[in-house]
């Protein structure tokens, strides 16, 4: 399966956009991208461990808040999408 | 080697960075530096000649940003993190206070949800002030407006030991050894009685950097004067415009000598409409308008960190406005000329003597 880094998490992760990975869940699969990029653990997760606000994941066209969040399972092809969510207006 | 002022602006998109000679006539605008994150302050050690600055993103967490190299590049520090089983997440950091010349690597922040942190390595990490975060009255800590905050730490000009911390809205706390313990340090003489609750939401708390004891502060009703020796807060509003206001500053040297300026409390603009900045040279006991150069009738507003001197000779005195503006005074605050315009909301304005 593929990770894709939008805007800032881009930079966060010193200007990877596309990362393959193994996982099972969507959980695993950010375990796996802080793995291969450390600068993104702050940058997703706070002291306590919980995701940050501002951060959108999507499992293929789909929000994963509605995909059971990190305990959303993943399949071989899919995408997982890291987004600043959209802040503003 | 001709000393040289650089001006570190804070905006709600960014920082910016104005830079001029000793003339200071002409400013040389940079920036901004991680736009869109508002920056609620920014400084410069003149220890070691590092600058910190509070990037409060949005995305990805708030950080606090060190240069080594005046401004040219910048690193992230580890975050201020709340330890495990806090019910607190750090969100934002309000203010960086370099420490004393005693305590060369030591700084200080504070930060959002209100807690007091210190950095021992040059602000690389930053561990949190438990003897602070204990405090029983803790629990009637409240936000202000603009959230929960400890924006003010000021170290004594002798002694690190001695220090005061200001948070919004929680009052005034004391420590005389060096951060171990503290003491609710709320007691005022010559103020209304009637709103404690305002009393203690604290907008800016200064100590004189050279004189052991003297401090200066804003309070979101009235400002307030400590002489050394002294144990009350003692209202200095008497001629003062209105009782509101955020920005203040005190003169480097003379130790009787502050600025302020006033707001109107429900405008939250300038009161009365047309900013002035407000000096006293007396301790308080009496204020003087200059307004020189300053537009007439503006409704301007300078927030917390809006106001600074450098260390020249005649003062320079610097502040930010909410419509972008920074203004200059190159003759202790009595005539102003525009630094700067068309930048976003300013939220600080740090002025860095430089050798």
């Amino acid at each position: 399966m593929r990770v894709l880094l939008h805007g800032a998490y881009r930079g966060f992760a010193g200007g990877a956009r596309d990362v393959t990975l193994d996982a099972a869940t969507l959980r695993e699969a950010l375990a796996a991208l802080v793995s291969a990029h450390p600068s993104l653990a702050e940058r997703l997760r706070d002291e306590h461990g919980r995701l940050r606000a501002h951060l959108s994941l999507f499992v293929n066209q789909e929000d994963a808040r509605f995909l059971g969040g990190e305990d959303a399972t993943l399949a071989d092809g899919d995408i997982v999408h890291v987004l600043p969510a959209l802040s503003g207006g | 080697m001709a000393k040289q002022v650089v001006l570190l602006v804070g905006t709600k998109k960014g920082l910016y960075t104005l830079r001029s000679d000793a003339d200071r006539k002409k400013w040389a605008v940079d920036g901004p530096h991680e736009a869109p994150a508002p920056i609620h302050h920014a400084t410069y050690d003149p220890r070691d000649g590092s600058m910190y600055a509070a990037i409060n993103a949005t995305w990805g967490g708030s950080r606090i940003d060190y240069s080594r190299d005046m401004g040219k590049t910048w690193q992230k520090s580890k975050n201020p993190a709340f330890p495990e089983g806090s019910d607190r997440t750090f969100f934002q950091t309000w203010h960086v206070e370099p420490g004393h010349t005693k305590t060369p690597n030591v700084v200080w922040a504070g930060t959002e949800p209100a807690a007091l942190w210190k950095s021992e390595d040059r602000g690389e990490t930053w561990e949190l002030n438990q003897a602070l975060d204990d405090q029983p009255s803790r629990a009637k800590w409240v936000p202000g407006f603009g959230g929960m905050g400890l924006h003010s730490i000021a170290i004594d000009a002798d002694d690190p030991k001695k220090m005061q911390v200001g948070i919004s809205v929680g009052g005034v706390y004391t420590s005389t050894d060096g951060g171990a313990s503290w003491v609710q340090d709320n007691a005022q003489t010559g103020g209304k009685e009637d709103r404690p609750d305002v009393f203690y939401c604290i907008h800016k708390l200064l100590a004189h950097p050279k004189v052991s004891g003297v401090r200066f502060m804003r309070v979101h009703v009235d400002v307030y004067w400590r002489e050394p020796g002294e144990t009350k807060w003692r209202n200095r509003t008497e001629g003062l415009p209105s009782t509101f206001g955020f920005a203040a500053a005190m003169h480097p040297r003379d130790r009787s000598v502050a600025y302020v300026i006033p707001l109107d409390d429900m405008k939250r603009t300038a009161s009365p409409p047309g900013i002035g900045v407000y000096s006293t040279n007396d301790r308080g006991a009496t204020w003087t308008r200059n307004d020189k150069g300053l537009p007439p009738g503006a409704a301007l507003e300078s927030v917390r960190e809006g106001m600074d001197t450098d260390l020249l000779d005649p003062l320079g005195v610097y502040f930010g406005t909410a419509n972008g503006d920074v203004w200059a005074s190159r003759d202790e605050g009595k005539s102003w000329e525009r630094a700067a315009q068309y930048l976003p909301y300013v939220t600080s304005v740090h002025a860095a003597t430089i050798d």
